[in-house]
């Protein structure tokens, strides 16, 4: 799969790119791309391209707050957890997305 | 119904573009208390005033503009950008009725969904859709949901926190003890899920209030977890294994800066001995927090903020104390590690996939 996603949580520091860092490599490990956007409190990071998501399967949506610039999203399939759930169980989120992509 | 409303999303949202607003603003006043000797606000620029001064003053109208930005953060959150202005308004309606961060917070929810209930249902002439985010919108709901909060809900909410804070603030020592042991505990229950959230929501908003107490708690008790575990790793190294051992040298410079979640792998592998030791050893920190009166007008920064406390040898006695009996307990509860658990930390925790929806 080609994944695409964004991380953002609330003290914007510290989960969101742990929750950056477990996906990449969980994604990494069972065989994906995947690029992950994290909007922390300094501001947009590692936006995505207009390109990746294009070619993206499925966007990722992480996040305890609210996320700038969903609208980039329209038409793809997108997913939204807390970032604790990417954080506990990356590989079993992804797992999960993929079945329910593939039914 | 209320899974839907997201209540706790927007309220993170709200917390989140808060955070630098009140750290710039309490440590303004803090540095200017510090080195000014506790200056006064400027109350009249034409007689002049001192850079000391300056700072108080600056950093009190930042703690004026929270619940302003609270309510304008949460409107955004629920309702995208026509929910800001009539946010904003909400918080300063709350802020000058003494309604503060519980105000601002219930102004930002009732202007946001309201905002989006107009964005949905209210029809216009074509001729009159430029006119729908730039006035009908902000006019109709700053109007509504401004009538409530004058007078309907403002002034219930003005006597709560009234009360809470007075309440708060005229404890006596046992149920200080008490106050600043629970808060203390729940801070450091679950390394910053949602169990501490709550309590550092409660604290957040007493700040804006200014009761400063339970914010040190927080403080005290987001610290106390890696420290604890640091400490019982120099007392008796053979407790942890090789890879706990790398993940407690990441744990403590984090725990400087006042991140809890370091500790979270250690945790992981021995949950119930790691969670109590903690929780006890921060409780304990709370307690004297609270006993020995120490307070911070700045909800975060770790040890970089202590010189900017009130009492900040109070808070190092709570800090270390806490870190003592976390420990202390660690040594004692722990069992010594044995190397595979080292399979363990790849593992991961099972949660509960089925919600999980794909739009």
């Amino acid at each position: 799969m080609k994944i695409v996603g964004i991380a953002a949580c609330t003290s914007g520091i510290a989960h969101t790119y742990i929750a950056k860092e477990k996906l990449v490599a969980a994604a990494k490990e069972l065989g994906h791309e995947v690029n992950i956007e994290t909007q922390g409190t300094i501001g947009t990071e590692d936006e995505l391209t207009a390109q990746q998501i294009k070619d993206a399967d499925v966007v990722i949506i992480a996040a305890d707050i609210k996320v700038g610039g969903k609208e980039r999203f329209r038409g793809k399939r997108v997913v939204e957890v807390p970032t604790h759930i990417a954080i506990k169980s990356p590989k079993a989120l992804i797992n999960k997305i993929e079945s329910e992509l593939n039914k | 119904m209320f899974k839907k409303l997201q209540l706790k999303k927007h309220a993170l949202t709200g917390i989140s573009f808060m955070l630098p607003l009140v750290v710039a603003s309490g440590l303004l006043i803090a540095i200017g208390n510090i080195f000014g000797g506790n200056p006064s606000t400027i109350s009249d620029y034409k007689a002049g005033y001192s850079i000391w001064e300056a700072a108080v003053t600056l950093g009190v109208y930042g703690m004026q503009l929270l619940p302003g930005v609270m309510g304008a953060a949460i409107a955004y959150s629920i309702a995208d950008r026509p929910g800001i202005a009539p946010g904003l308004l909400m918080g300063m309606i709350a802020q000058n009725m003494g309604a503060g961060f519980l105000g601002g917070m219930l102004g930002g929810y009732l202007s946001g969904y309201f905002v989006e209930f107009l964005k949905k249902h209210l029809k216009v002439p074509k001729w009159a859709q430029g006119l729908m985010p730039m006035m009908i919108i902000p006019l109709i709901s700053s109007v509504v949901i401004g009538l409530i909060m004058f007078f309907v809900v403002g002034m219930p909410i003005a006597w709560a926190s009234e009360a809470l804070k007075n309440f708060l603030m005229s404890m006596q020592s046992g149920s200080k003890a008490v106050f600043g042991a629970v808060m203390g505990a729940m801070a450091a229950f679950d390394f910053g899920g949602p169990v501490n959230k709550v309590a550092s929501l409660f604290a957040d908003g007493l700040l804006m209030d200014g009761v400063y107490g339970p914010e040190a708690v927080k403080i005290c008790a987001s610290m106390i977890p890696p420290f604890g575990v640091a400490l019982s790793w120099l007392i008796r190294r053979k407790r942890y294994t090789k890879s706990e051992t790398d993940n407690i040298k990441v744990a403590f410079p984090m725990g400087i800066c006042m991140i809890t979640e370091g500790v979270i792998p250690i945790a992981a592998v021995d949950p119930i001995r790691v969670i109590l030791s903690c929780s006890v050893g921060a409780a304990v920190g709370g307690s004297l927090i609270m006993l020995l009166n120490v307070g911070s007008m700045v909800p975060s920064g770790g040890m970089f903020i202590v010189p900017a406390m009130i009492n900040p040898w109070g808070f190092m006695l709570a800090l270390a104390a806490g870190t003592i009996v976390t420990a202390a307990l660690l040594v004692i509860l722990k069992k010594d590690a044995k190397e595979e658990d080292v399979v363990v930390l790849d593992e991961e925790e099972d949660v509960d996939l089925s919600d999980i929806k794909i739009g």
